[in-house]
């Protein structure tokens, strides 16, 4: 990668004005870091401003280590064609976030799946409470503490598997008293 | 109705065998097992051959097809499409996760097994199935029709405070109209 | 004029005419739809939940079940996600081979949504011929990997296996064929005056607001915006290729089935090229013992073009034998909700099943 005067120009742009850091990964990707206040005002500014228009995804990551909940929100130039992530960190309890479904209409629903999957609340949200799951009283299951092979243990039955660790037509041919058809045979483990 | 037992016989190999070669399947894809069915329906596989075919709602269905895992939100609609169904109804559990998880079996959404919240006649393992296994499934329940064993409605209305306890136990929010058969 | 009361009319999750398992919940005053909610969660099966639980490798399994219509993009976006933490290089031949998987993968999902617009607007015989023909592409992968359907066949550093004997000649014929068949299907379905009334001018998308909106795909290009990943972001090796990205102007179903028609002929062309211009060699760069695989920590956001639009993957790993995080964002993601309700209010009730199948909702891929 020789030139990314693109990039770095973006860089400027978004980290100037709001005294942010940020950095080049590779061409078309810049990302920035701030904190929770101005993640509005980074988003609204690049999209009024520099043509970042495309809300690509917004994502939450749980980093249970530091106690914080990673937000980032990818946007797109269909100009530029580069990719800005915006990343915040916020705390893992009680969190709140700024609602941004102002500025784009669609980052509704990624708030509403990160309310339910990370418990992450958003004020002003509009929509309902339920969105993927139903009835759910547990602890937001998308969370790293959240042991989903426990619950399902607890919750769904378990059908027992198989005790022999035998060849599948083998069983198959005790259970059913019959022969293993022809074609079958050559593909015995036996063999 | 007939009291001769050979008649009774004779009118009951005519009611199954009506019955085998009309197999009208719900058009409700509940799962990713939905994708052969299409495949299934047309020209190459073309399971309208065997009298299969598919029906909109649940009160014209003859078959309930629960194509692959079904999580818990669809398991109430499930539940409710199977309760409209008129008997005589079957069930065919299509896929490996509607046996037993399959590959979901760790998810806290999708349940584990099938026959445990409804009676299941014929399973289909794979995933996905071909058409082809979907068909041979289809034949296999036509064999259990005609035999007369395939009476899993009855089956479910018999214990039906077993399949309800089950069933209530993963819907907590239990608000739906009991039907009187 | 009698005002006409307003009533709430559920359609799904079980109904024939819903592409998939999912509800909406819409107002409706007469024929005329007021406002339309819609209702997901019915295919939630936490798969992103279930990643973290998985090895590198294992994930793929799970990964090509995203969006049932269309596996290999998520298969591919993920390996070039994975591939861009591991920094892997992937040999030359193994990106001709992913791109001709990749093209294969749209035909069938073209042929499948042929036959979902069309029988959505009553012509059921469009079904019986596409997904009929669906089944030779079908029996490619079939030859290829093993599957119909889930082929879990493009890996990080590459692809599984190297292309069967005579495997390229048999992609050829198919390609024959199934260029011959397009008349076939413009005389029943395009140039077929029923879909053609149905379509213009229903479900339109306005051009100024399509890309905030989040639309992507088809449906963007169908308003006159020219942007696909393929050319905006070219990956493997789409910009050696010669190849037109159609648009068309208009924003309504219309127009993105005629996006559709030029994009399946594009693709037809691309395979072949890619055939033509296949180097011999290396398909796979190894990658170490699976269960040992440890891929170096950071964060990547790798996006492919599949039928119904762009495809994102974000990874996150914190350097362990496990993926931290994975984040799929499909074209349902937007198509689905919010920019269906936008579309509908106004429409019929009639036309609800033929706009979602026209922006190419997806619900596995909304809820994963």
């Amino acid at each position: 990668m020789t030139d990314l005067i693109k990039e770095q120009k973006l860089l400027e742009n978004v980290t100037n004005p709001f005294k942010i850091k940020g950095r080049v990964i590779r061409n078309r990707r810049v990302e920035v870091f701030c904190d929770k206040e101005t993640v509005s005002s980074v988003l609204l500014y690049a999209k009024t401003q520099l043509g970042y228009i495309h809300l690509a995804h917004m994502t939450c990551i749980d980093w249970i280590d530091e106690n914080k909940f990673e937000l980032i929100y990818t946007i797109w130039s269909p100009v530029e064609k580069v990719h800005l992530f915006v990343k915040t960190k916020i705390d893992r309890e009680n969190p709140v976030m700024e609602n941004i479904d102002k500025i784009w209409d669609q980052a509704n629903t990624y708030e509403r799946e990160m309310r339910e999957m990370f418990g992450i609340e958003f004020p002003g949200l509009i929509g309902e409470h339920d969105f993927a799951l139903e009835d759910w009283d547990e602890m937001p299951p998308m969370r790293k503490d959240f042991d989903t092979h426990q619950y399902a243990e607890q919750t769904y039955y378990n059908r027992p598997g198989r005790e022999d660790a035998k060849d599948v037509r083998e069983t198959l041919v005790e259970r059913s008293g019959t022969e293993v058809p022809d074609f079958a045979k050559k593909y015995s483990r036996e063999r | 109705m007939i009291n001769d037992k050979d008649s009774q016989k004779i009118v009951d190999y005519i009611q199954n065998f009506s019955r085998k070669h009309s197999l009208f399947v719900m058009a409700y894809g509940t799962g990713c097992g939905a994708i052969e069915i299409p495949a299934t329906m047309t020209s190459r596989y073309d399971a309208e051959r065997f009298g299969i075919r598919g029906a909109a709602t649940p009160r014209q269905a003859d078959v309930l097809l629960i194509t692959g895992y079904l999580a818990t939100k669809t398991l109430k609609r499930v539940i409710r499409v199977y309760e409209q169904m008129q008997e005589p109804k079957y069930v065919i559990g299509f896929g490996s996760c509607t046996i037993n998880g399959g590959m979901y079996y760790d998810s806290y959404n999708t349940i584990n097994a099938l026959e445990q919240y409804i009676p299941v006649d014929v399973y289909i393992n794979g995933c996905m199935p071909r058409p082809e296994s979907v068909i041979s499934g289809f034949i296999k329940l036509q064999e259990l029709i005609q035999q007369g064993k395939a009476d899993n409605g009855k089956r479910y209305r018999e214990n039906l405070e077993w399949y309800r306890a089950n069933q209530k136990k993963i819907i907590k929010n239990w608000k739906m109209p009991d039907y009187n058969w | 004029m009698i005002r006409e009361k307003e009533t709430t009319l559920y359609l799904g999750p079980q109904h024939p005419g819903i592409t998939g398992n999912m509800m909406i919940k819409l107002k409706v005053q007469g024929d005329t739809v007021v406002s339309a909610t819609t209702h997901v969660g019915y295919l939630h099966r936490a798969f992103e939940k279930l990643i973290e639980r998985r090895n590198w490798l294992n994930a793929f399994t799970l990964l090509c079940r995203f969006c049932v219509p269309e596996p290999d993009p998520m298969e591919l976006t993920y390996a070039r996600a994975v591939e861009e933490l591991d920094n892997r290089e992937v040999p030359e031949r193994a990106k001709y081979i992913r791109v001709i998987v990749m093209e294969l993968a749209r035909l069938q999902s073209f042929l499948l949504w042929y036959a979902g617009q069309a029988g959505s607007g009553g012509l059921y015989t469009m079904g019986q011929w596409s997904v009929g023909d669906r089944n030779y592409v079908l029996d490619l992968f079939e030859d290829l990997t093993g599957g119909r359907i889930y082929h879990m066949y493009i890996w990080p550093g590459g692809v599984r296996r190297d292309l069967p004997d005579g495997w390229t000649d048999k992609v050829l014929k198919t390609m024959d064929y199934l260029e011959n068949r397009q008349k076939d299907y413009n005389q029943l379905m395009f140039d077929n005056t029923v879909f053609q009334k149905r379509a213009k001018g229903v479900g339109i998308i306005p051009k100024d607001k399509a890309v905030e909106w989040g639309v992507v795909g088809p449906p963007l290009r169908g308003t006159g915006i020219k942007s696909d990943v393929r050319i905006d972001e070219p990956y493997e090796i789409y910009d050696k290729l010669d190849f037109v990205v159609p648009t068309f102007e208009g924003g309504d179903i219309w127009a993105r089935a005629m996006v559709r028609q030029e994009e399946f002929r594009q693709s037809i062309s691309i395979i072949r090229q890619a055939i033509e211009k296949m180097p011999k060699g290396e398909y796979y760069n190894k990658v170490p013992n699976p269960m040992k695989w440890i891929v170096p920590e950071g964060q990547a956001w790798a996006k492919t073009e599949s039928v119904r639009g762009e495809i994102g993957f974000y990874v996150a790993s914190n350097g362990t034998n496990k993926p931290y995080r994975v984040h799929a964002k499909g074209a349902a993601y937007t198509h689905g909700v919010t920019v269906l309700e936008k579309v509908l209010p106004g429409q019929n009730i009639a036309d609800v099943s033929f706009i979602m199948n026209s922006l190419g909702v997806c619900p596995p891929e909304i809820e994963r």
